[in-house]
């Protein structure tokens, strides 16, 4: 069976916006915070041009919060999970012996004979 | 493994090779807004009809090119500088392995409790069993145990070489008269390819190098194996 390898959109020829986690929210982020910022800005001053560079920059900062954002959080994730699979691996190896976490001394149980 | 056409990188089998991948992820987002920001500013340009040709200076403009690409430069960095360090860390590692670079095939040697040693040739093409890949198969992998922190001596007989596997983040040149020292740990157990990558003469695209990660009790069984063979 031949598996069918999906080409991704790539933004600008660069960005490969559906394979690269958070790109894809980024941008749409970004291009609702670009049609926000213009026309907010087109409402109140009725300057076009103006507005199309304020729609820009809006464009710009969404983009990079939204993907700052998102990048951060995955990382954390990522810290998690990878701590999660050591401490899974580690009760499998350990678990019965000395070392298992588990295996902890109750108080007050006496250490000799009665 | 890499594919006809590819673009990107590999998928990652260590952590190392992850958090490069991530930050790539990172440095290209940041490129494609530059390209958007410089794409904008030129059609803004072409496009409008002020024109002015006695301006001499702007305050304002040349404190935003200054400052706009040093704070960039500095999101860039972080990160970058975090991985540098990252893939410094003393791993502590369960296995050393020697990797030595001949013209024109690789030699591998385990010395930490027997004496293992073997070579690595690249597989002709007309010696390639079905579903194998051209320039990639090797007569005999290295074979590490997953998931354990590893240590790569490299180094080489003759010529530079350099033992370099993309999946897993890991390329090292290959020195005569000098060892360098690489560590990785394999995340998943699978069969990763690389490529002799420093010009070492005529077949310096015909001495691959192929990792196999199975599971130490695999690893068990074919260190015996092997040196039951030799």
């Amino acid at each position: 069976e031949e598996e069918e390898e999906e080409e991704g959109f790539r933004l600008l020829g660069i960005l490969d916006v559906q394979n690269t986690p958070c790109s894809r929210d980024a941008i749409l982020h970004g291009a609702g915070g670009s049609v926000t910022a213009g026309l907010l800005h087109f409402l109140a001053t009725s300057r076009v041009r103006r507005s199309f560079d304020v729609g820009f920059a809006g464009f710009m900062l969404t983009t990079l919060g939204s993907w700052l954002y998102c990048r951060m959080n995955n990382a954390k994730l990522r810290v998690q999970q990878r701590m999660i699979q050591d401490g899974i691996k580690n009760q499998i190896v350990y678990e019965g012996t000395s070392r298992d976490p588990a295996n902890k001394p109750e108080a007050g149980t006496p250490s000799g004979p009665s | 493994m890499a594919h006809p056409l590819q673009l990107g990188f590999q998928d990652a089998a260590s952590p190392v090779m992850e958090e490069l991948l991530h930050f790539h992820d990172h440095a290209l987002m940041v490129v494609f807004l530059i390209s958007t920001l410089v794409l904008y500013i030129i059609l803004a340009m072409i496009s409008t009809k002020l024109t002015n040709k006695f301006i001499l200076d702007s305050q304002e403009i040349e404190i935003i090119w200054t400052v706009l690409p040093a704070v960039i430069l500095i999101l860039i960095a972080l990160p970058s500088l975090r991985i540098l360090y990252l893939m410094d860390e003393i791993n502590d590692p369960h296995l050393t392995i020697k990797a030595v670079g001949h013209q024109w095939y690789w030699s591998y040697e385990y010395t930490d409790y027997e004496d293992l040693g073997f070579d690595s040739y690249m597989i002709p093409t007309q010696d390639l069993a079905p579903g194998q890949f051209r320039l990639l198969e090797a007569d005999h992998r290295m074979v590490v145990p997953v998931e354990s922190p590893l240590r790569v001596l490299v180094t080489a007989e003759d010529v530079l070489h350099s033992w370099a596997v993309p999946a897993l983040g890991v390329k090292m040149d290959a020195v005569p008269g000098r060892l360098n020292q690489t560590a990785f740990i394999t995340s998943r157990p699978g069969i990763f390819y690389g490529q002799c990558s420093e010009i070492c003469g005529a077949n310096h695209s015909f001495m691959p190098i192929v990792v196999e990660a199975v599971p130490l009790e695999h690893f068990e069984t074919w260190s015996s194996l092997m040196l039951e063979d030799a």
